[in-house]
């Protein structure tokens, strides 16, 4: 299974004068789930374009399963660590949802027949197999995500990088995507997600990787850095709402019963509107 | 694509920056039909040596040298075409230092022009403003649709496409994953740009202002009057020296 190691990373965009990331290591090995935090420009989409071989780092190394990334082409990355765009139209080009999750499988050389299997599979996993042949660019914001999603997760990579699953989602898109991400995670396959949404990440995630201005400035167990208040302040990220709702009622573990709180206070909230 | 680099304003202040866009274009202009009447490699290595002094004026030098590398490609195919159909490696040399001169005669003007200036040097010479109004907009989204390609292009190599595999047919075949997307976002940007430009009553009003009018200065003239001789000069090179 997948090891991800990133050591002393430095990285600056070709035309700029100052780093985008700075000195950063740290190491993510199988079956972890991970967020990526911090605020607009911390360098959350750079990292893990770096993770993922899109860039090279400028300065130290990043190595997958022990092998640096310089010398592995995006393409054999990708077979190890898929990556999922914030805009799931950047990545649509064909007239049918199924010959969108065909492309990747086509690239990295799956048979007509294992292709043909293996979208019937994965567009049933993910709730699509009702929009097979619709056009990809017809289908809704959650839809499109999830289609983004499945159409990585095709191939079984044994990493997934989701970037900013949740912008532009209404609450039950939401819960379809954490159930989506949650059922990779139990396979024991590593989830690293790049969020704002500090909710989102508390409800799938064990580890963050907090950002600021290109370096890491917190790296542990969500639920502990979180609950930080300076570490919070410093992000610009706010407390998770569990976390918020722990500390003002004195009750403790909340976290471990998620769904059923979230679907309490869904109903209570309902009330209270009607 | 990275040559649109050299195309792409840059906030700075210098003597080429304060011109006004309108003596600019005149001389960028001039520059660019100099570069297409003539085939004489010394004149086009003037041109170019020309343009380098406005470069480094403009203190661009470094953005033009960057895109150079983006124009390797179009050399390369110059080059090419030109020992496949009969020419020689001198007429290759001679037809890329003309897309050099070319590029660069419009490379200076737009690194050192505004999109909005560049819109009001087009609106004082008396051209409609919906078409005034579209130029600016376009080139304001070059680096936007540039940004939304490399997006595009990394989201297709992390699902294993590799654009540099196989023949050229199956290069442009794999080309289609990076500019259908890039093409149904710039569509669907366009019908959205519109309606927020009617929202706030674009074209409602037949007589518009503007806040900052343009003004020539004594270097503008000094512009115009350096395009006025360049002309001259091609005139006599070409017509009485009979340069090619």
């Amino acid at each position: 299974m997948v090891k991800i190691d990133v050591e002393n990373l430095y990285f600056r965009y070709p035309e700029a004068s100052d780093y985008a990331l700075r000195n950063i290591s740290f190491r993510i090995v199988e079956g972890e789930s991970v967020a990526i935090l911090g605020e607009n420009g911390a360098g959350k989409t750079t990292l893990a374009k770096n993770l993922n071989g899109l860039l090279k780092p400028t300065e130290g190394s990043v190595k997958i399963d022990g092998v640096d990334t310089r010398s592995l082409s995006v393409a054999r990355i990708a077979r190890k660590i898929g990556f999922v765009n914030h805009n799931p139209e950047h990545q649509f080009f064909s007239e049918k949802v199924e010959e969108e999750v065909r492309f990747g499988l086509r690239n990295f050389g799956f048979s007509e027949e294992a292709a043909d299997k293996t979208i019937r599979e994965i567009l049933s996993v993910f709730g699509l197999e009702e929009y097979r042949g619709k056009n990809p660019f017809q289908l809704s914001g959650g839809e499109k995500k999830r289609l983004a999603i499945a159409s990585i997760m095709a191939w079984r990579p044994e990493a997934l990088i989701v970037d900013e699953p949740t912008i532009g989602m209404d609450y039950a898109q939401k819960l379809n995507i954490r159930r989506v991400l949650r059922s990779i995670v139990s396979e024991g396959r590593c989830v690293i997600v790049i969020t704002h949404d500090v909710d989102f990440a508390a409800s799938i995630c064990e580890r963050a990787i907090i950002l600021s201005r290109g370096e890491v400035i917190g790296d542990g167990r969500l639920r502990d850095l979180l609950s930080d208040d300076r570490l919070v302040e410093k992000a610009s990220l706010r407390k998770p709402f569990l976390i918020e709702l722990e500390e003002e009622t004195g009750l403790n573990g909340l976290e471990e019963d998620f769904d059923t709180i979230s679907s309490i206070l869904m109903e209570v909230f309902q009330k209270c509107r009607s | 694509m990275s040559f649109l680099r050299a195309f792409k304003y840059r906030r700075k202040d210098t003597p080429v920056h304060r011109l006004d866009p309108r003596s600019k274009f005149l001389l960028s202009i001039v520059l660019m039909v100099v570069s297409i009447v003539f085939t004489d490699i010394r004149v086009l290595l003037a041109l170019v040596a020309g343009q380098l002094i406005l470069l480094t004026l403009a203190k661009s030098l470094r953005e033009w040298l960057s895109s150079l590398r983006g124009l390797l490609f179009f050399f390369a195919v110059i080059f090419v075409t030109q020992l496949l159909f009969g020419g020689t490696l001198y007429t290759g040399i001679v037809l890329s230092l003309r897309l050099l001169a070319l590029s660069s005669s419009m490379s200076w003007f737009f690194l050192s022009s505004t999109p909005e200036d560049i819109g009001r040097a087009m609106s004082v010479a008396g051209l409609p403003i919906e078409l005034t109004f579209s130029f600016t907009m376009a080139i304001r989204f070059i680096p936007v649709i540039y940004d939304e390609f490399q997006s595009i292009y990394d989201t297709q190599r992390s699902r294993g496409l590799e654009l540099e595999k196989g023949g050229f047919r199956n290069r442009i075949r794999n080309l289609m994953p990076v500019l259908i997307p890039l093409l149904v976002g710039t569509i669907r940007r366009t019908y959205e740009i519109a309606d927020a430009m009617e929202v706030r009553a674009f074209g409602a009003s037949p007589k518009r202002t503007t806040y900052r009018p343009l003004r020539l200065k004594s270097g503008d003239y000094l512009v115009f009057l350096a395009s006025i001789i360049l002309i001259i000069l091609a005139l006599v090179l070409k017509l009485v020296y009979g340069v090619e």
